[in-house]
């Protein structure tokens, strides 16, 4: 009987280390499941074997292990491109966050891994821990409010009108909830710009940085420009990494005492 | 894919169960083990085959390691070098460690001093030995550890331990010696070689990035 509800629990944890999404998790998991294979195996009066599984199944593997994943440790950062805060350029990106985030890595002495993702996936992306943070044009939105984040950058929500004709927004940002309605909804800020551009749009919701943007491009040069929400931008990190975000945290606290901060923005943006 | 792949091997484990809990293996008439043991000089029935009369299969199991030992050395060494950055001893994981240590690396020589009494021997107990080490060197850095460690005294140690089993064994067949005396020696032999030979796979595997 012993060995039959042993057994069970051994299956039933070895499928639940197979589908945890944090290598972390799985590698926990499996140490656990190799000490109820010890335990099987003493049941059925093998403890030599129990001994040696002990030993190797959970502490040297689980060590080796915890090891690789120390040494191989990735930060994936669902990286929504936005000018002067990340944008790609070549293998790796250009801006403000990406200084934040190179110290991060260094700090954490895990490399960055960068996927550049649209606005609406990032919140599935972090639910599942696909992403272990999300970082660029990001003011949270209602629906992403449970995520740890680290606001770095005040910034205002505002409503740009040039003429008659419906509003824009991106898809997935907080900028699309402050839509009112009958807005246009956009999958990527290049839609939106094109949109824009062939005068289908009467106006956009955007925030003050890609307002500077899309003005500097000369496509607002004589809109009516109404502050909607004064907010930030921030970074997002997926529930468990909340040890991140504080790291994070801490790095941008410590820019500021330094004041290499303000130099930052001001090259940047 | 990943539901699939994990209710396959899934069905494939409770299958192999299954067969095994009906009986569908046939089981063997067991010898007298206590008998056997004796007249190896063991209490323990599994000591008495591993080091008695299955020794031959142990001595070229120990060679099969060793040779993926140097397997490891001889292909890794070419490679480059992974720069481990300095990363400042983890207060938690070295307060750990010196915890720990004393208890693992006593509790593995019981485990190999009493290998023919109950439980244990030298596979398990230089594997325990061997993960005492690994937990120093989480601690302290991979780099470091090896440097106090005197890597050529170990290579010696553990040529040293094979040679010695090999001569041992041969002459034990030879001249038909037993005794509890010389199971207690294979065993902390056998302790010694797989502890070197754990901690020289996991270093090199540790301080290699794997890339050419």
């Amino acid at each position: 009987m012993t060995a039959v509800l042993l057994s069970v629990l051994a299956l039933t944890l070895a499928a639940v280390a197979l589908t945890r999404r944090r290598l972390l998790w799985g590698i926990a998991v499996l140490g656990v499941h190799s000490l109820v294979l010890a335990g099987l195996y003493f049941s059925l009066a093998a403890p030599d074997v129990a001994l040696t599984e002990a030993a190797i199944g959970f502490g040297l593997v689980t060590f080796v292990y915890l090891l690789s994943i120390r040494r191989t440790g990735r930060i994936v950062v669902a990286a929504v491109e936005c000018p002067g805060l990340l944008y790609p350029e070549g293998e790796g990106a250009v801006g403000l966050l990406w200084e934040l985030l190179r110290e991060l890595s260094t700090r954490t002495h895990r490399e960055l891994e960068l996927r550049w993702v649209e606005r609406d996936e990032v919140q599935a992306l972090l639910s599942t821990s696909e992403a272990d943070l999300a970082a660029g044009d990001l003011i949270p939105s209602a629906a992403e409010a449970h995520f740890p984040e680290v606001e770095f950058l005040p910034t205002r929500i505002v409503r740009a009108r040039l003429g008659p004709g419906p509003l824009g927004a991106l898809r997935g940002s907080r900028e699309a909830e402050l839509l009112p309605k009958g807005g246009r909804l956009f999958p990527h800020r290049g839609a939106l710009l094109s949109a824009l551009e062939r005068g289908e749009l009467g106006g956009v919701v955007v925030n003050l940085l890609e307002l500077r943007t899309m003005y500097l491009g000369g496509k607002l040069r004589e809109a009516e420009v109404e502050p909607l929400e004064d907010t930030s931008f921030s970074v997002l990190f997926a529930p468990d990494e909340e040890e991140l975000a504080r790291t994070l945290e801490e790095v941008v606290a410590e820019l500021r005492e330094r004041g290499e901060w303000d130099d930052l923005v001001r090259r940047y943006l | 894919m990943r539901i699939a792949a994990v209710v396959g091997v899934l069905a494939l484990l409770v299958g192999i169960l299954l067969v095994g809990a009906f009986g569908l293996f046939p089981l063997g008439d067991s010898p007298d083990w206590e008998k056997l043991a004796r007249a190896y000089g063991a209490e323990n029935g599994v000591a008495a085959v591993v080091l008695g009369t299955r020794l031959y299969d142990t001595l070229l199991e120990v060679m099969v390691f060793a040779l993926a030992m140097v397997g490891v050395r001889y292909t890794l060494t070419p490679l480059s070098r992974w720069k481990e950055p300095v990363v400042p001893e983890r207060g938690v994981v070295r307060e750990m460690a010196d915890l720990l240590l004393p208890v693992v690396i006593v509790f593995s020589l019981y485990l190999a001093a009493s290998g023919h009494l109950g439980p244990g021997g030298g596979f398990p107990a230089g594997a325990i030995a061997g993960s005492g080490l690994l937990l120093l060197a989480m601690a302290k850095g991979i780099e470091r550890l090896s440097r106090e460690l005197h890597e050529g005294t170990l290579e010696l140690l553990e040529y040293g331990a094979i040679g010695g089993l090999l001569v041992l064994g041969v002459a034990s067949g030879l001249f038909g010696v037993r005794g509890s005396g010389l199971l207690v020696l294979f065993n902390l032999l056998i302790g010694i070689e797989v502890t070197v030979g754990t901690w020289v796979v996991l270093h090199y595997f540790g301080s290699h990035r794997g890339e050419i």
